[in-house]
């Protein structure tokens, strides 16, 4: 392009033309293709719920995952690659995975590396520990699986909570731990439990640990709050591990007589049907739940599972 | 061996003893890199310990065990490594000031960076004066009131001092400042200085904290080692010279001549020079007798010597030094002052009829009577507790206790698996406790009790089960009962309200640290009940 020659009064208007109708053009286009091309493909076009059951003596729990993965489409349905991964397992307690406080490290390193082998550019496991952060990543294993498959695991410092607005019924502004808002794509990872406010912790209950602040004034109106958050951080898949569930004395537990084995994993991209079917394997109704019911009149999703594609698995 | 040689390697040997004690300082913390193999831990909880030997200093500093085994009658772990120091003090004079002790490595450096006096007038203020009769004073007081059950030699030890003032002052000081400037800089809308942010945060945090770290009376330990440091103005090492008492008991037992300084009275000027730069004040000027005791063995005074008059020799003759000029006066106030500070410390019946009920000790702690004759107040389990909650105390053990440590919950809590503090007590005031038994006796610090005026649920405010969800105990300690309260209006409401069972709790105090009433909140742990006293138990 020549620089040195004055642009006239007729080629600008020319070219600011050419410029109005490619924009034009270019809308209409777009506009015109079919809604599926715009919007996603595949399975998450529609809610769905895959239930993995490890029903063979000493199963591979590695294996139970890819094959609950399998089922919803594969690992590439949802993760991209050079996609920024963050998942937000439970390891909030400094104790060791058998007492089932804390998440998996088995499920939580099968997740790691299905992200990775979908070409994830980073794998971040994040969670606002309430135990010193250092003791929970070792005693819960989240630092060996860390180590091992080489993602990072972000600790959680003050300067990285940061007031963002919730836009919630409860919740206005609060701080939020940037690195899982600041991510492409969002997993959820929580281990099943007893809680004595909320009755259960699940899914959307997790996203407690993903905030700062002074958080324990949300138990004044936990359900609302756990809604609120559950809504504004939206995770793209929901894994809930039921490997081991703890049935009592929850969320901190500490006895083996606490845990139980079902040997299950939920994974499903609504958060309220995900927590639905694993308030099941407590013995409880879905709708008896504050946050579910909550959750579901606030249109996060829903626990009326014939709206689901529902799928079955197991090893 | 050439004496310039001599000096650098007395400058080597105290940079090398420095950074491994301040290396060393930096080590004493809950290690960041800590990878359990999770399918062995599936059972029982682990311990996790700090490989490093990081209580070397304490070992190696012959008054820490001295003291402890006059006054609670225990060898500390490693105590030969002190007992080698006094067997080669006897042989070498204090060549552990000169060459090992990493205060007075501090202390000579910042003397040397900036001498206040020059000249005639260094070389004078460089002369013995009585002054430094002052230290045998402070030895003596120390040694006999650690006879009489009462041990405060950490407040004047080099090595406690210097390891508390760097650890709960300057580190922590530092720890703030850089944390504002990182927030600072997280909290910009520029994304690179985000980056940066994270990234000098995670190489400066396993050093200076990750949260910033705060300790009670912090300011008074800083300000006092601001002070001692500004001593050397006055006179080169003033610490070392008048006031440590560990250069006092390395001063006495340089008892033989192995090492001497050789003078040639007819070699020298009296320029001065050697004077000017001696540290220890110890007269190596030719025409006066060379004092063995002062002598810190830096090898200066034979090293500027422009005439070679001066020269240290290693003779392979065992002749008696001459013993160390402490004075009458020295020696009988220090016995006097010795004799009164155990009475004066339990003076205010803190040890012997009750103790404070905010007087928390770390899980593992030895019995009251028995802890006041081992604590060395170094800051050692302060400086290792994950969540700050150990800090020293002011008034709460009364002044036989001052800066022993202390659980503050609202500073912290007392992680319920976690035995670290016993595990680096140089001492073993605080015990090294598997996590085992710290659950299963179990070992209590202490007893929750609600004030149920301020709590939300039971003064009808709001449902709140925060203290119940992180009670670490199983069963838990705290327990809800489903109870009808009033609301303002008089309406009849269910809430669940807290419980403590007396039985189960330990004091760890988790439920007080994270109640929404900060600052003096609705449950609150006191002392009464903890395991280690026999007097203070509430349960039959």
């Amino acid at each position: 392009m020549d620089l040195y020659t004055p642009v006239g009064r007729r080629e600008t208007i020319k070219k600011l033309l050419y410029m109005g109708g490619s924009i034009l053009f270019a809308n209409l286009l777009v506009d015109s293709l079919p809604s599926s091309l715009a919007t996603k493909l595949g399975p998450e076009n529609s809610g769905f719920i895959v239930e993995g059951i490890g029903k063979q003596k000493g199963y591979s729990v590695t294996q139970l995952v890819r094959r609950v993965f399998d089922a919803a489409g594969g690992i590439d349905h949802f993760i991209s690659r050079g996609d920024v991964v963050a998942i937000k397992p439970n390891i909030s307690w400094a104790r060791s995975p058998g007492l089932a406080a804390t998440t998996n490290p088995e499920v939580l390193r099968a997740v790691v590396e299905l992200c990775q082998e979908a070409g994830a550019k980073k794998v971040r496991i994040v969670d606002h520990t309430i135990h010193d952060a250092r003791r929970c990543f070792a005693i819960t294993g989240a630092g060996r699986v860390a180590r091992e498959t080489g993602a990072e695991l972000v600790f959680p410092r003050s300067s990285l909570m940061r007031k963002m607005k919730i836009g919630g019924v409860r919740l206005d502004t609060w701080p939020v731990f940037t690195p899982i808002v600041e991510a492409d794509k969002l997993i959820n990872i929580p281990i099943a439990k007893h809680h004595s406010l909320s009755k259960l912790t699940l899914g959307m209950k997790n996203w407690i640990g993903a905030v700062g602040g002074s958080r324990w004034v949300l138990h004044q109106d936990i359900n609302q709050s756990i809604v609120d958050l559950a809504r504004f951080f939206n995770p793209t898949l929901t894994l809930i591990d039921a490997i081991r569930i703890m049935t009592r004395n929850g969320p901190s537990g500490g006895k083996k007589e606490y845990v139980a084995k079902k040997d299950v994993l939920i994974l499903s991209n609504d958060p309220v049907a995900a927590d639905a079917r694993a308030a099941l394997l407590f013995g409880k109704r879905p709708a008896d739940l504050g946050f579910i019911r909550l959750g579901k009149r606030w249109g996060l999703g829903t626990f009326d599972f014939r709206q689901l594609q529902q799928k079955k698995v197991h090893i | 061996m050439r004496v310039k040689q001599l000096v650098w390697l007395r400058r080597i040997s105290q940079g090398f003893f420095l950074f491994l004690f301040l290396f060393l300082l930096a080590e004493s913390r809950l290690p960041q890199k800590i990878f359990l193999e999770y399918s062995v831990v599936f059972t029982s909880e682990q311990d996790i310990r700090i490989s490093w030997p990081i209580r070397f200093f304490f070992q190696l500093d012959p008054l820490v065990g001295l003291s402890s085994l006059l006054s609670g009658h225990r060898l500390i772990t490693g105590f030969i490594w002190g007992a080698i120091v006094l067997f080669l003090t006897m042989f070498l004079g204090r060549a552990f000031c000169g060459f090992i002790c990493p205060l007075g490595t501090i202390n000579h450096l910042v003397s040397r960076l900036k001498p206040s006096l020059k000249g005639d007038r260094l070389i004078r203020a460089n002369q013995k004066s009585p002054g430094q009769k002052f230290k045998y004073f402070v030895l003596i007081a120390l040694l006999i009131a650690s006879v009489l059950t009462l041990n405060l030699t950490g407040l004047m030890d080099p090595i406690s001092l210097l390891f508390r003032s760097l650890a709960l002052a300057v580190v922590p000081s530092v720890g703030i400042g850089l944390s504002s400037f990182f927030h600072a800089m997280a909290n910009s809308d520029i994304k690179f200085l985000n980056y940066l942010s994270y990234g000098g945060e995670v190489l400066l945090a396993p050093i200076f904290g990750y949260e910033s770290q705060a300790y009670q009376t912090g300011w008074f330990i800083g300000l006092l080692f601001l002070f001692i440091l500004f001593l050397n103005r006055i006179r080169a090492r003033f610490w070392c010279r008048v006031l440590c008492p560990l250069g006092a008991l390395l001063g006495v037992f340089a008892r033989f001549g192995l090492l001497t300084l050789k003078k040639d009275q007819e070699k020298c000027t009296n320029c001065g020079l050697c004077s000017q730069f001696c540290q220890g004040a110890a007269c190596p000027e030719p025409g006066n007798d060379w004092q063995p005791t002062e002598c810190i063995t830096c090898f200066n005074c034979s090293n500027v010597c422009p005439e070679h008059a001066l020269s240290f020799r290693l003779k392979w003759r065992l002749n008696l030094n001459k013993a160390p000029d402490m004075g009458r006066r020295a020696v009988l106030g220090g016995i006097l002052a010795g004799v009164s500070l155990p009475f004066l410390g339990k003076l205010d019946g803190r040890v012997e009829k009750v103790s404070d009920s905010r007087l928390i000790r770390p899980p593992g702690a030895v019995p009251e009577e028995e802890f006041i004759t081992l604590c060395q107040r170094c800051g050692l389990c302060m400086k290792v507790c994950p969540t700050n909650a150990i800090n020293p105390t002011l008034g709460e053990a009364g002044m036989a206790g001052f800066w022993t440590p202390r659980l503050i919950m609202t500073m912290g809590y007392c992680e319920y698996t976690c035995t670290l503090c016993g595990s680096v007590c140089p001492i073993g005031a605080i015990r090294e406790i598997s996590v085992k038994e710290k659950i299963e006796r179990p070992i209590k610090i202490g007893a929750a009790f609600i004030d149920r005026g301020k709590c939300l649920p039971w003064s009808g405010n709001a449902p709140c089960i925060v203290c119940e969800e992180h009670c670490p105990t199983s069963p838990k300690a705290i327990y809800l009962r489903r109870e009808m309260v009033k609301t303002r209006n008089g309406r009849p409401l269910e809430m669940q309200l807290p419980f403590v069972d007396l039985k189960r709790c330990v004091g760890c105090g988790i439920c007080e640290n994270k109640c929404p009433i900060k600052g003096d909140a609705a449950i609150k742990v006191i002392a009464a009940g903890e395991s280690r006293s026999l007097k203070n138990q509430i349960l039959l």
